[in-house]
């Protein structure tokens, strides 16, 4: 699926165009728009499973509906499709006293963040949008782009509670950054790479080479990195920026609309570009769990997304488990317990590496 | 540095006990939720039986009902009524006692009264009705009564009478069509005589 693939295709079969820049464009822009639309379907997937799951923690049995009506769906499964229908429809409301071209500018720009890093992210051997060098280092990079726009939506709004979200998610993901990014560090000093692909190859061979277990320090990592990750998607056991009892949406409180659901598809994309960290970092990405057992390209597909919605259903179980931590309990959490154990994990990982490593 | 990592201990043991209870309530959310999906599940009707001798004591009162064919047009129930939510109008028969097929008019009550009176309108507003149960102890034929309680031989216990217009809560029990087919009757006597 990469862009190099699609552009010898579209030569191919449009020869009298072939070596025309606006190919080169089409062949970027077919992924991307393949992208957009698995984000939308998946967003309403995980929607639905939030509801679900959420509900059924709680003893509910959350949206129900019977037949295919306006009621929702059998088992409420329209359920997420009518809330994106409302969304849509909703009137678009921008402040008179907001500042106009960044408040529009906020939701865009919250989204490329998430969106542009789902180019890095590898479903199969061959079945990645771009297979940079730098994989890793650039999804980690790019997923900060969203503070910018959290900033810009919290200041444009021009209101108290946006800012005080926009201020503390800031103060958050930057923090944040920091423990995710050591804990993955220890993933690029075993594989030596940073690229995607290769730390999935390190990875051959079933469930016991994952880097998971490849030493006793990597869970810790994986822990560390996971609920750095949380709070970086601003979910609930950080969702400060957000707090509704506290600030009534944080930093969305005056979007409407589209906008608004803007905002909520690029957290949902945003916790799928961590799980996926996450699963291709420590979980052995593609690969099957068993050597050599359903391996072909199809059901790399299906075993990075299974590993990717197991760690989402993780983040919506402590979600609805877990309260919210207050903004000093967050920062605690983050520079005196992750950082530390963090670089005593890189240590320890180092050395390990050094004496045992092949 | 000891109080650190009973710290970190504490909140990892906390936080994964709490996950436990939840997901212990995730997988047997189908026992324990007590959701009635209203429209499509009801809860079961109240037992009747509450105590008391019921047959004495009218106790569930869930509404008013009227049987035509006993009804004798007497307006006993209509001068009971203290917020004047019953609206009775009458028409004298030709023949009393006898039944008028036309219009479904029943001549003999239940009790073997003859009816000297068809009702061409017997209209009660059920949002005005305050449920006193006054109108049902005048009736001579017994023939209103409250739903429920010692008559739910007569007709079954219905509560769920919500409607999405109000108008239809205004129960019209007279026949369809009797105050039409009365004003017929009354103009062929009239060119007869």
């Amino acid at each position: 699926m990469t862009v190099d693939f699609i552009f010898d295709l579209l030569n191919q079969f449009l020869p009298g165009f072939s070596g025309n820049g606006f190919l080169l464009l089409f062949a970027m822009l077919i992924p991307c728009l393949i992208l957009f639309g698995f984000i939308a379907v998946y967003a309403l997937v995980v929607i639905y499973a939030e509801l679900k799951v959420s509900s059924f923690i709680q003893d509910k049995v959350g949206p129900m509906g019977q037949g295919f009506g306006f009621h929702a769906g059998k088992w409420g499964l329209l359920q997420p499709v009518a809330d994106a229908l409302k969304l849509l429809t909703k009137e678009d409301i921008i402040p008179g006293s907001a500042n106009r071209v960044l408040f529009i500018m906020a939701p865009f720009m919250i989204f490329i963040g998430a969106f542009v890093s789902f180019v890095a992210i590898p479903f199969g051997e061959s079945i990645i949008v771009a297979d940079l060098n730098i994989g890793i280092f650039y999804i980690l990079g790019v997923g900060s782009l969203a503070v910018i726009a959290l900033i810009l939506a919290g200041w444009s709004s021009n209101n108290k509670w946006s800012l005080y979200g926009a201020m503390r998610s800031a103060a958050q993901i930057v923090s944040y950054e920091i423990p995710a990014g050591i804990s993955l560090i220890t993933v690029i000093i075993i594989t030596g790479s940073l690229n995607m692909q290769e730390i999935i190859a390190y990875q051959q061979g079933g469930i016991f080479n994952w880097i998971l277990f490849d030493n006793p320090f990597i869970p810790v990592a994986f822990v560390i990195y996971f609920i750095s990750a949380l709070a970086e998607t601003n979910r609930t056991p950080f969702d400060l920026p957000e707090s509704e009892s506290e600030l009534v949406a944080g930093f969305v409180t005056e979007y409407s609309g589209m906008r608004y659901a803007f905002f909520f598809l690029s957290e949902y994309a945003n916790m799928f570009v961590v799980s996926a960290v996450a699963a291709t970092g420590f979980l052995g990405g593609w690969q099957s769990p068993i050597s050599g057992y359903l391996d072909s390209p199809g059901w790399s597909v299906f075993w990075m997304m299974s590993k990717i919605a197991f760690l989402i259903f993780i983040m919506i179980w402590i979600r609805w488990t877990v309260p919210r931590l207050r903004v000093d309990q967050l920062m605690n959490v983050c520079w005196k317990v992750f950082l530390p154990i963090g670089l005593i994990n890189i240590f320890g990982v180092a050395i390990w590496t050094v004496l045992l490593g092949s | 540095m000891k109080r650190y990592i009973i710290d970190i201990w504490a909140a990892a043991t906390t936080i994964l006990g709490g996950m436990g209870i939840t997901l212990v309530h995730l997988f047997r959310a189908k026992n324990d939720n007590v959701t009635l999906q209203y429209p499509e599940e009801r809860w079961p009707r109240p037992d009747r039986n509450i105590g008391f001798d019921h047959s004495n004591y009218n106790v569930i009162r869930s509404r008013l009902h009227v049987d035509m064919d006993d009804c004798i047009g007497c307006l006993k129930c209509e001068r009971a009524c203290p917020v004047d939510c019953i609206k009775i109008e009458t028409e004298k028969v030709p023949n009393r006692g006898e039944d008028i097929k036309e219009i479904g008019h029943v001549g003999v009550t239940s009790n073997g009264s003859r009816k000297a009176m068809v009702v061409t309108r017997f209209d009660i507003d059920m949002t005005e009705c305050c449920y006193c149960n006054l109108c049902t102890y005048p009736c001579p034929e017994e023939c209103i009564f409250m739903t429920g309680g010692p008559n739910s031989d007569k007709h079954p216990i219905d509560y769920e009478f919500s409607e999405p217009n109000r108008n239809d809560l205004i129960y019209r029990f007279a026949k369809p069509g009797s105050r039409e087919g009365m004003a017929k009757i009354i103009s062929e006597q009239k060119a007869e005589v």
